[in-house]
């Protein structure tokens, strides 16, 4: 018997790993999220039901799905948050729980901690209330934010905290990293990369730093900067959504990633065996293209 | 570990089959496998899938020597090795038996 954090063996394309946005329903509404904008009760109500989610996690194990990342949205503000994580935990997925942490309090870090995650990421946008409650539009979000963090380390369960790098935030990523650092034991993940709303706004736009920004900002933290050089070394791979990864919007409909949804396959009319292994290859994705041809750009790592 | 033993699931483990492997996913994890999962070799899938809380080793083992060309001293190895490792990450327990004996 074998200890890993991954498996081996696996053929070229096989249905490992699995982002799903289960709802895009949300309590903030961060100035430069890009499913906001179906945060309402018409596209609310045509969002996948309890038991079609149900349903497809069933297929996706039988198809040996093993990694299942739950975002939104807000994944916590789906009334059935919690049915469709026990589900998942106890079909022996590993969960990933990408969220605001703001509903996260003592009552659902116990449960965390009862049935435990394989990793929870929380968006921290800032390190005062006011840088971060102009990203989020949440009166109270910092705090609750914060208090989430708090529950979950005292319940030594896995945690991430990340921000996106934006005008309004800026000026306090140096003193975010250095709060993650003080934690000790808790990951940083820094993105810079905005994209635009699922109907098609550039409006998120309006809040990206330029290259030269990124770039300096990076510079104020040695860790920082060191990624930031490990990634401009690093000759890009092509990109290989789709191969073992593959995504699922609030919807029901199977992309290539959640960065690519230019078609989809409705697992409403089909299964996920059909979806995945048949349909999936049939899509176009530029960025899996050769290396070779010129169309692959510096960086890629939209999933 | 004698061959009367009868070992039983921890149900806090599920086994997946993923790529024609056979894995056991905690469920309640503890701090220190947070982040892993348990790949079973072939002779491991095929112990695991045995156990069962009612037969005992000598049981599993005498249905192994039928069904596979392999010696007993071999199997009698790779079985102690493989319950020593489940036993350690707690994926089975023994059953208490009892031996009908009154005090």
């Amino acid at each position: 018997m074998v200890q890993q954090t991954k498996l081996s063996r696996l053929p070229a394309r096989f249905p490992l790993a699995c982002q799903w946005e289960i709802t895009c329903r949300c309590n903030l509404r961060c100035v430069m999220c890009y499913t906001d904008c179906r945060n309402r009760p018409d596209f609310v109500r045509d969002e996948l039901a309890t038991d079609e989610i149900l349903r497809l996690m069933d297929e996706m194990a039988e198809a040996g799905t093993l990694e299942i990342c739950l975002t939104g949205g807000e994944p916590l503000a789906r009334p059935d948050f919690f049915t469709l994580y026990e589900h998942a935990i106890r079909h022996g997925f590993l969960v990933t729980l990408f969220t605001n942490g703001t509903l996260i309090r003592e009552a659902e870090a116990d449960y965390f901690a009862r049935l435990r995650p394989h990793r929870i990421e929380i968006s921290l946008h800032g390190v005062t209330p006011q840088t971060f409650e102009r990203v989020t539009l949440g009166t109270g979000s910092y705090r609750r934010c914060l208090e989430a963090v708090g529950f979950l380390l005292d319940r030594h369960l896995p945690l991430v905290l990340k921000s996106t790098a934006l005008t309004l935030n800026r000026h306090e990523i140096p003193a975010i990293k250095r709060y993650v650092d003080s934690l000790g034991t808790v990951p940083f993940k820094l993105g810079e990369e905005l994209r635009p709303d699922l109907n098609g706004s550039n409006e998120p736009y309006r809040y990206a730093l330029s290259e030269q920004e990124v770039t300096a900002l990076n510079r104020e933290d040695t860790e920082l900067w060191e990624e930031t050089c490990r990634q401009k070394t690093t000759t890009p791979m092509p990109c290989e959504s789709g191969m073992h990864r593959f995504h699922i919007d609030a919807y029901g409909r199977l992309q290539l990633c959640s960065g690519n949804r230019a078609e989809s396959y409705d697992l409403r009319n089909g299964s996920f065996g059909e979806g995945f292994f048949n349909v999936l290859p049939t899509f176009a994705c530029e960025w899996k293209a050769s290396r070779t041809t010129g169309l692959i750009r510096p960086i890629v790592h939209h999933a | 570990m004698g061959p009367a033993t009868v070992y039983v699931k921890n149900p806090d483990y599920v086994q997946r089959e993923v790529a024609g492997e056979c894995i056991l996913v905690p469920i309640r994890r503890r701090l220190t496998d947070s982040n892993s999962i348990y790949v079973l070799n072939e002779t491991g899938t095929a112990l695991w899938k045995r156990i069962d809380g009612a037969r005992s080793l000598q049981d599993i083992t005498a249905a192994f020597l039928d069904e596979y060309d392999v010696t007993t001293e071999q199997l009698t190895q790779d079985f102690e090795t493989l319950l020593t490792d489940l036993l350690s990450i707690q994926a089975i327990d023994e059953v208490s038996v009892s031996d009908g004996s009154t005090d």
